[in-house]
Parts: C-alpha cells; sequence; structure tokens
C-alpha cells in the first residue's frame, strides 16, 4: 500500500494526498478551456482589491496604447506580474497541504456537538497562511451516490425549488488565524448544534484563502465527507400525579425473603442466624428465639414499545415530540437501571443490557420517518400480556402521553 | 523537541500593518522631490505628520470628531480653491492626491482605506513617471512594488485572523495593548530561508514584468501624451531665447545630466564637439536675444507631428543615427550638430524649425526627458546660409540695418569699439576668419578667462566696459565682445548658446553633455562662401574650429569611469530600454533573440559535430592493454565522481546538515572552529563544556547557540587581552 493510499483510506483529503495522476495527452485546446471554465476543484473569484487592480490594469493598459507611453506599459507590466506572482504564492500556500475531519462526539438536536478538522502542512519549509475552511452540515441519505447536477437544462421553478431546500444546509468557517508552519498540524474546532435528528453529512465543502495578497479568494474543492447520526433531542417531560408517581418514582417490594428493609414474616433462630436478626420482643412473648424475614426489595422493568404508524401521528412535529419523548425516556429508565427491552412498531422487542444497545435504539429512532397508515392502536391483548408496558398516543396537537399499562404516567 | 519559531500575535499584524501604510505614504509623497510641482509644504506636513503616527499610532485617537466630519468637504473645498487660484488642473490634483494621504495616513484605516492608500499612491508615482520619464521613477515604482505588496501581505494576514474589526473611525483595540520589542518579534518570527525566498520571488517579479514589458504587443497610435497639457513648466536653466550675462555661468555651476547622446557610429563625434541651441542676434540693455524679426523670417509655421525632414540630402551607404535624451528643464531649443537629414520623435510634439538658423524649438519646454534621433547630421563647424547674402545685399541697398550688423550703442561707447577694432586689424581689411583670428587674440591679451567675472563700475555699455578693461571673464562676455568688434568691423555676427564639449561614458557607450558644458560662442558671417563661420574667441578653445576632420577615437576623447558615469549609465539603461522602446525595438529584441536562439543552437551543434568527430578519432586509434586500463580506469573515475555527486546533491537536499547528529551542522560547524581555537590555546572553562555540546551533543540538549558564541567570543578576546593561559 502506498502512502497516498494510506492517507486516503486514513481519511485524508487535500493537495498533499497525492493520487495517482491520470495520463492525459497534452493539447492546447485543454489548456485554453481550462483557463476560461477552470476545474471544479480550483475557482479564483476576485476580491474587491482584485477587480480594483484589474480594473486599474485596463484602465492603464488603455492609457498606455492611446499614448504610447513606456511608462504606462511598465507599470502596466509590474501589475500583471503582481497578478502572476499572486497566483504563485496562492499555490505555494495550498501546496502539500492535507485535511482531514475527526469524528465527531455525541450529535443531538439542540446539543453543541465538536467537529474537528485538522490541517497538516507538509511542504518542507515553507508555511502555510490565512486558509478559510468551509464545512457543511447537510441532511444525507445513507450510502446515496452524488450525481453531478446542472443549472444549465433545468427549468426556473425546479432551480427555486432545489434553493427552497438549501436551507437545510449548514455552513461554517473555520479560520486558520495563526501560520501553519511546515511539517506541523492544526486542528481547527467547529461547536456544530444540529437542528434536526437523522443522518447527517458532514463535509468540508472547500478551503478557499485570500492569501497572499487578498486579491483573489482561491479556493479548492473538498470531496471529504463524514457521516453522523443525529440523535432526537433531550425533551422535558411531566409525571402524571397518581400512576406515574406510583410507576416510576420509586421501587416496588415483592413478598419473598431478601434483603430489603420492610419486615415480611418471623421464624424460628436456627443456628448461624445472626444475632441481630432476631426479633427479641416476640421471643419475649413467645418464649422460642424467633428471627426477623424482611421482605425482598425489587425495582421493576419496564419496555418501550413506539407505534410509528398509528393513525394517530398525523402532525409531523407531534411525530417528532414523540420520537424525542420516546428516546429521553428510554435514556432515563436506562439510567436508572430499570429499561429492558425497546420495541417499534411490529419489530421485535430488543433487550437492552448495555450501552451500546441503547444507543443502536437511539439510532433507529433518528432515522424513523413519519408513515400514513391505517393500522389501529396497540392492540388491547399486549397490554394484557405485557406488564409494565409503557406506550405512547397523542395529545391534542402537540402534546404527545406515555402510557404505562394502558394508564397515563407521562406527558410531553 | 523541535523549537517552534514564535508567531506574530493579530496586534504585532496590526502595528506591521500600520507601519507598512505610513511608509507607502511616506514613498508616495516623495514623488514631489523630483516632480517639481510646488506642493513642498504639504510633502512636509505629510511627511511629519505620518512619521509621528507611525511611531505613535495612539495619536489619531486624540483628533477630534469634527475634524472628520469636516475632512472631505474641506478637502474639496481647498481642492476648487486650489484649481481656480492657480488654474493648473495636475498640480492642483497632486496637492489633492497628497492631502487625501495626509488625512488617510493620520487616522485608522478599515480596510477599504488601505485600497485606498495604495490607489492614491500609485497615482502620484506614475503621474510622477509619466511626467518626468526619471529613473528615479524607476527605483521609487519598484521600492512601492515591494512595499504595496508586503502591505497586501500584512492586511490579508489581519483580516484571516481578525474576527471583529474597528468600526470608522474609533480607536482600535490594538492601540490600547501596544507592546515594545515589534521589531525583535518580527526577527524571531521570520524565518531567514523564507525571507530569502520572499527577495528572490520579487527579483522573480521583476524579471517577469521586464519580460511582460517587452512582450506586450504595441501599436503605434502617434498619439502625444496627454497629460502634459494640464502642466506647464519653465526650462530650468536659462537656454532660452533672452540671455543675460552670467545666465550660462550659472548653468555651468550644475554638474548634472543635460544631453545623452546614442551614437552608431562614435567616431563621427569631433574632438571639441559644439552642439548649437540658441541663436542670439540682438544686442540691447545688456542681454543678448533672438530678435523679434529674425523670429519672424526664420521661423516656419508651428508643425505638430513626429518626423521632421532636414535641409540635408540624404547620402548613400550606411546611415548614422544619434539618438538624444534631453533631460526635462534644460530648454526647448533642442541641441544639435548641424543640419541634418531626419529627425524623429519619440512621439509626436509640436514644434517649429529654423532652417537657416538650424534650429528646432519646440513649443513649450518639456515636462519629461525628450528623445528624439536625428538621421545624416552634419557635423561640421560652419553653416550654410546663402540666402542670409541676398538679404545682407537689400539691406544694404536699403539702408536698413541688419540685427546681426546692428551696434546699439552710445557715440562714446562706438568710438571706443573703433578704437579697439583699428588695434585689432592695424587699419587692413580682414576675412572674417582672421578677424575673429585676430580679435580673440586681441581679447586673450586682455582677459583671462574665469567664472567669476566682474565688470568695471562706470558709464556705458557694460560689455564695452569689459571689453577695453583687464577683468577676467567668461564665455558670454567674449563672445559677446567679438559679436561688437565684428559688427563694428562690419562683419554680421551673433552669439549661439548651447554646449560644448562632453564626455564620453565607458560604462554604457554614449556621449553625455553636463549642465557644465554649457557654453557661448559666436558665428560669423562669410559673404563670400556664404557660410557663418563658428569663431570661440575664450581663452582655452580654437577660436577657428574650421577642421572637419573627425576623431576615430572614443580611446583618445576623455573617457568618463567615475561612479558619477556609472550611475548615468543606469539612467542611459532606462533611456535606451524602457522609455524609448518601442515596436521598432520589440521587432528587434525579437530578431536578436531568434538570432541568438539559432546561433546557440548552430554552435551547440558544431560544437557536438567536433566531439563527435574526437570520439571517432580516438576510437580508432590502436588499442593496447595500457590504453584499455587507462579507458577503463578513466570510466570508473567518472562513475565514481557522479555517484558522490549524486550523494552530495541528495544530502544537501534532504538537509544533510539539520540532521540531528549531522556533521555539516553551521552551528557545530562553528563550535568546532571555537573549540579549535580554545585547544591552541589552552581554554578551559563552562563555555568549553557549552562549545562541546553544541559540537558533539544532542540537538535537543542544545544552549542558545548565539548566546554561546558570543561567550566564547568574550572569553577569548579578555584571554588575548590578560595574555592568560587559563581564565577558570
Amino acid at each position: 500500500m502506498t502512502t497516498a493510499t494510506k492517507t486516503l483510506a486514513a481519511g485524508w483529503d487535500g493537495p498533499g494526498v497525492g493520487r495517482k495522476k491520470q495520463r492525459v495527452a497534452f493539447r492546447w485546446r485543454n489548456v485554453v478551456w481550462a483557463l476560461i471554465y477552470p476545474r471544479r476543484e480550483q475557482h479564483m473569484v476576485p476580491t474587491v482589491s482584485g477587480v480594483l487592480l484589474i480594473g486599474l490594469s485596463l484602465g492603464i493598459g488603455m492609457a498606455a496604447y492611446n499614448s504610447s507611453n513606456n511608462i504606462l506599459f511598465i507599470t502596466l507590466a509590474l501589475m500583471l506580474a503582481c497578478l502572476i506572482l499572486s497566483g504563485v504564492l496562492a499555490w505555494f500556500n495550498f501546496s502539500k497541504v492535507r485535511w482531514q475531519i475527526g469524528r465527531p462526539s455525541l450529535a443531538r438536536v439542540g446539543q453543541s456537538t465538536s467537529v474537528t478538522l485538522e490541517l497538516v502542512n507538509g511542504k518542507t519549509f515553507l508555511p502555510t497562511y490565512g486558509l478559510d475552511c468551509v464545512m457543511r452540515a447537510r441532511p444525507g441519505v445513507k450510502d446515496e451516490v452524488m450525481r453531478a447536477e446542472t443549472t444549465l437544462t433545468g427549468k426556473g421553478m425546479d432551480v427555486k425549488a432545489i434553493w427552497k431546500e438549501k436551507p437545510e444546509e449548514e455552513v461554517a468557517h473555520l479560520r486558520l488565524s495563526s501560520r501553519l508552519d511546515p511539517q506541523d498540524s492544526s486542528i481547527l474546532d467547529w461547536e456544530w448544534v444540529p437542528k434536526k435528528r437523522g443522518l447527517w453529512k458532514l463535509g468540508l465543502r472547500h478551503v478557499a484563502s485570500f492569501f497572499p495578497f487578498g486579491f483573489f479568494n482561491k479556493r479548492l474543492r473538498a470531496v471529504l465527507e463524514r457521516e453522523v447520526i443525529v440523535w432526537p433531542e433531550a425533551r422535558e417531560y411531566q409525571w402524571a400525579a397518581t400512576t406515574g408517581a406510583k410507576w416510576l418514582s420509586g421501587a416496588s417490594n415483592i413478598s419473598r425473603t431478601g434483603q430489603g428493609s420492610d419486615l415480611l414474616a418471623l421464624r424460628r433462630y436456627e443456628p448461624g442466624d445472626s444475632h441481630r436478626l432476631i426479633h427479641w420482643k416476640a421471643s419475649a412473648r413467645t418464649r422460642q428465639l424467633l428471627v426477623r424475614q424482611f421482605s425482598a426489595e425489587a425495582t421493576e422493568s419496564f419496555s418501550l414499545w413506539v407505534q410509528s404508524k398509528e393513525a394517530g401521528w398525523t402532525n409531523a412535529e407531534q411525530y417528532e415530540v414523540l420520537v424525542s419523548f420516546a428516546a429521553t425516556l428510554a435514556e432515563d429508565l436506562f439510567r436508572a437501571g430499570r429499561l429492558a427491552s425497546v420495541r417499534i412498531d411490529d419489530g421485535v422487542a430488543k433487550p437492552i443490557r448495555h450501552w451500546r444497545d441503547l444507543e443502536s435504539w437511539l439510532d433507529t429512532l433518528s432515522v424513523l420517518e413519519m408513515e400514513k397508515s391505517n393500522a389501529d392502536t396497540i392492540p388491547r391483548d399486549a397490554l394484557r400480556t405485557n406488564r409494565n408496558l409503557i406506550t405512547f398516543v397523542p395529545e391534542g396537537q402537540a402534546g404527545v402521553v406515555a402510557m404505562i399499562d394502558g394508564e397515563k404516567a407521562a406527558t410531553a | 523537541m523541535v523549537k517552534k519559531r514564535p508567531q506574530l500575535d493579530l496586534d504585532d499584524l496590526h502595528r506591521l500593518k500600520w507601519l507598512l501604510g505610513g511608509l507607502l505614504i511616506l514613498l508616495s509623497v516623495s514623488t514631489v522631490l523630483y516632480l517639481e510641482i510646488d506642493a513642498w509644504l504639504l510633502m512636509g506636513l505629510t511627511t511629519l505628520g505620518v512619521a509621528l503616527v507611525m511611531v505613535k499610532p495612539s495619536l489619531p485617537s486624540r483628533i477630534p470628531k469634527l475634524f472628520h466630519t469636516l475632512a472631505f468637504p474641506g478637502i474639496v473645498a481647498i481642492f476648487l480653491g486650489d484649481l481656480y487660484l492657480t488654474a493648473e488642473v495636475l498640480p492642483a490634483l497632486v496637492r489633492l492626491d497628497i492631502l487625501l494621504l495626509l488625512y488617510r495616513g493620520i487616522t485608522y484605516r478599515q480596510r477599504r482605506d488601505d485600497l485606498q492608500l495604495i490607489v492614491l499612491g500609485l497615482f502620484l508615482i506614475v503621474l510622477a513617471g509619466v511626467l518626468t520619464v526619471s529613473l528615479l521613477f524607476a527605483v521609487q515604482i519598484l521600492a512601492f512594488s515591494a512595499c504595496a505588496l508586503s502591505f497586501m501581505l500584512a492586511v490579508t494576514l489581519v483580516q484571516g485572523a481578525e474576527t471583529e474589526a474597528a468600526k470608522g473611525n474609533e480607536t482600535p483595540a490594538w492601540v490600547h495593548r501596544m507592546r515594545p520589542g515589534l521589531w525583535r518579534r518580527v526577527r524571531a518570527a521570520t524565518d531567514a530561508r523564507i525571507a530569502l525566498l520572499g527577495v528572490g520571488l520579487f527579483g522573480g517579479l521583476v524579471v517577469i514584468s521586464g519580460l511582460l514589458f517587452m512582450a506586450i504587443p504595441r501599436v503605434e497610435l502617434q498619439n502625444s501624451l496627454f497629460l502634459e497639457r494640464f502642466m506647464t513648466k519653465q526650462a530650468r536653466t536659462g537656454f532660452s531665447d533672452r540671455i543675460k550675462f552670467g545666465d550660462v555661468t550659472n548653468i555651468q555651476q550644475d554638474d548634472s545630466v543635460a544631453v545623452s547622446i546614442d551614437v552608431t557610429d562614435p567616431s563621427r563625434i569631433p574632438a571639441q564637439p559644439y552642439w548649437r541651441m540658441v541663436v542670439l542676434d540682438e544686442y540691447r540693455d545688456e542681454t543678448f536675444r533672438l530678435s523679434a524679426r529674425l523670429r519672424r523670417e526664420s521661423f516656419a509655421r508651428e508643425r505638430t507631428a513626429a518626423n521632421l525632414r532636414g535641409k540635408a540630402r540624404a547620402r548613400l551607404g550606411r546611415q548614422d543615427y544619434w539618438t538624444f535624451y534631453m533631460e526635462s528643464g534644460v530648454s526647448r531649443y533642442l541641441p544639435l550638430a548641424g543640419h541634418f537629414e531626419m529627425l524623429r520623435f519619440r512621439d509626436r510634439q509640436h514644434f517649429r524649425v529654423a532652417e537657416s538658423l538650424g534650429i528646432v524649438a519646440l513649443r513649450d519646454d518639456p515636462v519629461s526627458m525628450t528623445a528624439y534621433r536625428v538621421e545624416g547630421m552634419q557635423v561640421l563647424a560652419e553653416l550654410a546660409d546663402p540666402g542670409f547674402r541676398d538679404l545682407l545685399k537689400e539691406s544694404r541697398l536699403n539702408g536698413e540695418a541688419l540685427s546681426q550688423m546692428e551696434l546699439r550703442l552710445s557715440e562714446g561707447d562706438r568710438q571706443i569699439v573703433e578704437q579697439a577694432v583699428r588695434e585689432i586689424t592695424h587699419g587692413s581689411t580682414l576675412s572674417p576668419g582672421n578677424f575673429a583670428q585676430r580679435a580673440s587674440e586681441w581679447l586673450a591679451q586682455r582677459h583671462v578667462y574665469g567664472l567669476k567675472s566682474e565688470i568695471p563700475q562706470g558709464a556705458g555699455d557694460p560689455l564695452v566696459r569689459w571689453m577695453v578693461s583687464t577683468e577676467p571673464g567668461h564665455c558670454e562676455l567674449f563672445a559677446g565682445a567679438l559679436v561688437m568688434l565684428a559688427r563694428a568691423e562690419g562683419i554680421p555676427a551673433r552669439v549661439v548658446t548651447g554646449f560644448r564639449g562632453g564626455s564620453w561614458n565607458g560604462f554604457s557607450d554614449n556621449y553625455t553633455l553636463r549642465n557644465s558644458d554649457a557654453h557661448a560662442w559666436c558665428e560669423l558671417y562669410d559673404s563670400k562662401s556664404g557660410l557663418w563661420l563658428r569663431a570661440d574667441p575664450t581663452p582655452g578653445s580654437a577660436v577657428l574650429n574650421q577642421e572637419t576632420t573627425l576623431l576615430s577615437a572614443v580611446d583618445t576623447r576623455e573617457v568618463d569611469r567615475s561612479w558619477t558615469a556609472r550611475f548615468d549609465s543606469l539612467r542611459i539603461f532606462w533611456y535606451r530600454r524602457i522609455v524609448n522602446f518601442d515596436q521598432r525595438s520589440q521587432v528587434e529584441t525579437i530578431k536578436a533573440v531568434k538570432e541568438a536562439t539559432q546561433n546557440t543552437g548552430k554552435r551547440l551543434r558544431a560544437w557536438l559535430d567536433d566531439w563527435g568527430r574526437r570520439v571517432k578519432a580516438w576510437l580508432a586509434q590502436p588499442w593496447d592493454v595500457e590504453r584499455l586500463i587507462r579507458s577503463f580506469a578513466g570510466i570508473l573515475f567518472v562513475l565514481a565522481a557522479s555517484w558522490v555527486g549524486v550523494i552530495l546533491m541528495r544530502k544537501i537536499k534532504r538537509g544533510a546538515w539539520r540532521q540531528r547528529g549531522g556533521r555539516l551542522h553551521p552551528v557545530r560547524m562553528e563550535a568546532g572552529r571555537w573549540l579549535r581555537r580554545f585547544a591552541d590555546h589552552s581554554i578551559e572553562g563552562e563555555i568549553r563544556n557549552d562549545l562541546e555540546r553544541l559540537r558533539y551533543g544532542d540537538e535537543r540538549s542544545w544552549a542558545k547557540a548565539e548566546l554561546v558564541f558570543r561567550m566564547a567570543r568574550k572569553t577569548w578576546r579578555q584571554a588575548r587581552r590578560s595574555k592568560s593561559p587559563s581564565l577558570r
């Protein structure tokens, strides 16, 4: 495996990453065309000072031709040479620079997530200055294939529609404000706050630079992208005064002996019993040694069942509340050690034993889409057979209620 | 651990930008020094103000807001007032530009203001370049480009690092956080190799702009420069059509270059050339002047053209070209050695020609260097003017006095002059040439040449008073006296001013006339031949320099190899290759490049053929064992040398000396030198340990090398002073 392949495999991109060059026969036509319409990877946009310089060059050029004055000609030549030097230095600046997007930490709607971009300057002795890395987060479809899009043949309304879709895309500028020394690296941070759950694609749209003189904004299109699943928002909810408190606020006791605090029964003393368990009052009354037996104390686990296809979920906002409520409740129950299993629609109930089980379910919830269906509500027999089953039903236009065994327990 | 170079923080970048902006302004306003526009006060104010705020950037924060509010209306009002009072557009524009630069220099700038600064500065410099065509423009535009690019770089770096810029005229935060030692930090943050690369790139920029300058296609539109219309300028030197005694002598005090001449055939220049500029025929009120009548009769109507056909006839054979580069402020009269076949200007000019006088006069005093090429110039000591003979006859018949014959003297003065003529001629009739010779001798007996001359006090004409005195005199007095004597004798005579002599620049191979070569002499008319004869009565000159033999010798002429000549050669390079570069030069350059390429190719092919023949001949020689071994050894040697070369190149490429433990590391080598020196004198001590660590130790354990070497130097000096073998 060559170094370049290794680097690509490690998620690196940029001019510093060697790629196998395609051998293309030299044609003047290609060169001229590349000047008129540069490659998509490299774009140069003149800035205000660049436009000014070009305008001044044109003005001085016209005056020079009009008057045949060599002073003006040499000024024109100097200005054109400045443009060339600007291009050369900009090329030097980008040369052998590579970048990589770091794996983002936990992403959740409404919570800040740190996305890192690592820049490495692979040059021998030239530093790199003033890179402006434009990061992009866009909702993505898993394993989608990017297709070239053109607006040349598009109808106006189609293009408008595409533009309307654009706001979902979030863009951030990460600036390399300090000098990036040769053979050195720098990490730029983006505090991204996702606004919507689901699969997102975090990528580097392009890396731009005004270096060296600010005449042009040179952009290098980046192809680096990383998928990230954004979990539903952590939602606040209220327990119902009676049922909720009863079932969820504390533990319940069961009628078997154990190490609980409640007295269950008294029995005869047997050798080996702790003297501390002897019930002296009862022993004195009955004239035989009796020891205390305590009831076993146990917490009951719940099963979560999200019915996404239920006919009641017609409002998208309410549906989002459902998903975030279910996710929050699941996480809370898991933290309290009272989540046994989860289930979505007609799927199989998945036991939740570890964090990874919960995370997997949250991933599933993240991409859960509302499906219009006329299916019935939760079958009654399911409520009869399953104890401690939490289900969700809509309440009003935007509310969602969590039911435990058919009784209202919490509202979001 | 590799020590990282420190970085400049945002405040330092801001300050650097501020300083570079100030420097840019100072560079721009310095154009006033050679632009010769009355803006000295403004330049002084701007220089002072900008230099002050460069040193103390907090000063602009003390300017009241009202000043900013009134600044632009005030500047516009000043400009309009200036325009109204002076009625000169260009000088008013220059002053407006400097005012704007001053305002931008003493206030805090936004990005758009930074751009404005560059545009204003560029305008000023280009304007000065266009108007003066001075070599200083080349120096200044290069300095300006370097400074402007550094400034733009600083602006870009600040922009990249800045999150929020100060608004309007608010005092930026960096002003309050200034720390001393900026240059120390800049030096520490600068890598010497990158600085060197920067210098190299700037050199590349200059080379590329030179190539672009030569490659930009030219179209000859024959338009004159529009800017000249907006500016007037008076000749500085005094070569005008009215000269008082002492004017030419004043010019001689100035040693600057007046005219540079490129000659295709240097042997055509006489040993003592006279370059005629103005003919002055009328003498009155102590002033020689070009009479109104002569001006009216001799000068043709004004023309506007780039070419002028002269009186001389075209000759067969190779044509001589004389290219004159006359500096601005010399005169509007063009220096010429005689009649010519063709005169070509660099661009269209407004001029008048007096063919009989051999004079070409531009309409205005040129504001910039004037270049013109003269073809087929006749370098002669006399000037043919057969028409004057008829004029003379006619005037005698009419009883009318020509200005060339006129003596406007009192009766007393006239008698003195006639007495002097009698002393010169002894009553005999002399030809104009002989008269000039004898009169010059008569004058030389009485006067010596001197730049400082005094005219005796008394009544009558001052020239007559000087003539009969024994006071020393300068060329104008000698020439004036001879003209007066000749006219008294009845010989038409006139004073001519221009340049005499010059020097050959050994570096640029051109002829240079300095203002110190300014001279005045006479021309006497010989009615028989119909020629104006040049007569130079100033002592030290050949009176009648009639010989037409031309010295073929640059070697017999004075060759100037001084530093001034070296500098002048740069100016000539500037004029030849830049200012005077045109479509023809472009074609010539292309031809020269083509020829050079073809010749190089031919030479290379010939060289390869030659080597091929040699190798063939060598191979064809009989082979024996010894020759075989020698050849084999030779091949082995070449291979080994190549291998060593490749290894060395690789080491250099990889920066072998920078590798840890690399013996070629400059610090290690320097430490080794100090250790050897210390060992020779048995110097011991801690400094030796430090040096040994630098020489042999791990790079990570090094102390700061500079300090160690400084300490070593100090120890060495102390040891030498005390002559003590051991210090500690």
